[in-house]
């Protein structure tokens, strides 16, 4: 199960999602529509789960 | 019979006349080109068609894993894991079998010229196979880099994929898959315990064109094992067609019916036109600067310096990482270690101080460099210089990860 939280750019705009596994890994993904993991968080999103807002 | 054109040391040029519509070129009794109703030929059959960079795949001859060399334990889950550019995927449902991955250089067909391929070595078998397993290893390609092929259009290109094999004896296939317009074509190969090169020409597809653009729009899919999803339908052989999953894989065998099983593969080209020519081989240098558009990582074993700022006084500092390479797309970050990341700062007349992976956040990724802000509650101020090395060098294997795989 991942879990997903936005992170905000210095302008306080998302612009990086960090992802949690099961494991504990976690890897940023950046808001770019041709980045595989962008497009794996975004059939997420339509799935209807919501990530953790950003600090 | 066919016709010769004979350069012999005793008689001269010797003339041999056929109507078999084909020539052969010999140096004194000697082939050494052909010409045949397919074009130019060597000695061998292997087309002369020339050009760099004609082969289309990255990474064919699996001379570059920055991931690491041998992976076991592979099956459950899907991924990239040795060598650039190739990855395996289940199909969907879990399997009982597993098997050990490796970029081989042991059993590599060095006398054709390769000293890497790559081995599934299985190490538990699975014989109840669940309708949606598979055992699928794939490459994508970006649309923009297949425009030539012209496919969709009426002038649509025959395609040629060639590659060496051998493993236990099986039949495998191996599927070109259409992702923008959901079409495929399959075509199966036999292998046996010694190295063969296949050579399978795809036909021309005038229906539906790639996307010129730097997604996905060709899957090359070696399937090596299958459940009935996969395999319930009716195999055509090179054949376009909208992609109908029950009909890619009917009637192969499966990589896990025994752990006695082991499949080599290397020498993987795929080529615009009718028929193979010779694998191209491209330098060492050149082959990982073509992966590392897709994946990059710092030295595991080294030490790499980032610079930046500090950018919140008491609290946060800022470095930046560049590519070597500029990527496919934004790439995705993270930190490979083997227990804890180790980096090691420098600012102001604070001498060295030591973080770990989860003072890191990675962001602002884009296809030339990403920041890495570090939190570091330590007196210091904001707009002064700071250094931050990545400490691969030490136990822990720290390294940046930026991967923009298809």
């Amino acid at each position: 199960m991942m879990e997903y939280k936005l992170i905000n750019n210095d302008e306080g705009n998302a612009s990086t999602i960090k992802c949690t596994n099961d494991n504990g890994k976690v890897k940023f993904i950046p808001v770019d529509p041709a980045n595989t993991d962008y497009q794996e968080y975004l059939e997420w999103v339509a799935e209807g789960n919501t990530p953790e807002e950003a600090e | 019979m066919v016709a010769k054109i004979n350069a012999d040391v005793t008689n001269g040029v010797v003339i041999t006349s056929d109507t078999s519509g084909e020539l052969e070129l010999q140096a004194n009794g000697v082939t050494k080109a052909k010409v045949t109703a397919n074009g130019l030929q060597d000695a061998n059959g292997n087309s002369l068609r020339g050009g760099m960079y004609r082969n289309l795949i990255i990474n064919g001859d699996m001379q570059i894993a920055q991931r690491g060399t041998s992976s076991a334990g592979e099956g459950a889950t899907e991924g990239f894991k040795t060598v650039d550019r190739w990855n395996y995927t289940t199909g969907g449902t879990a399997t009982d079998g597993r098997f050990t991955l490796t970029q081989d250089t042991a059993d590599a067909p060095k006398d054709k010229g390769f000293g890497y391929c790559t081995k599934f070595d299985c190490t538990t078998a699975d014989t109840s196979i669940a309708a949606g397993e598979g055992l699928i290893w794939r490459t994508k390609l970006e649309g923009q880099t297949l425009q030539a092929i012209k496919k969709g259009t009426a002038s649509a290109e025959q395609i040629t994929l060639s590659f060496w094999a051998k493993g236990t004896a099986a039949t495998y296939a191996v599927e070109l898959h259409d992702e923008d317009n959901n079409r495929h074509n399959t075509q199966k190969f036999t292998i046996t315990s010694s190295w063969q090169k296949f050579t399978l020409t795809f036909a021309a597809d005038t229906t539906g064109t790639f996307n010129n653009d730097n997604g996905a729009s060709l899957g090359i899919n070696f399937w090596l094992h299958a459940g009935s999803n996969y395999t319930s339908g009716t195999f055509t052989s090179n054949t376009w067609a909208t992609r109908t999953l029950t009909n890619i894989a009917v009637g192969i065998d499966s990589f896990y019916s025994s752990t006695a099983n082991e499949f080599f593969l290397t020498g993987i080209q795929l080529e615009i036109g009718e028929g193979a020519s010779n694998f191209e081989f491209l330098p060492y240098d050149v082959q990982l600067q073509r992966c590392q558009r897709y994946y990059e990582e710092t030295d595991p074993d080294g030490r790499v310096g980032l610079h930046g700022y500090i950018k919140q006084t008491n609290t946060k500092g800022r470095v930046f990482w560049n590519w070597k390479v500029k990527k496919r797309s934004a790439p995705t970050l993270s930190v490979g270690f083997v227990t804890a990341g180790l980096f090691t700062l420098r600012y102001g007349d604070a001498g060295t101080r030591n973080c770990s992976n989860s003072q890191v956040t990675l962001g602002l990724s884009t296809i030339d460099c990403c920041t890495m802000d570090i939190e570091i509650a330590e007196t210091m101020l904001s707009g002064y210089g700071l250094t931050c090395d990545v400490r691969g060098d030490l136990s822990g294997n720290t390294r940046l990860i930026a991967d923009a795989e298809l």
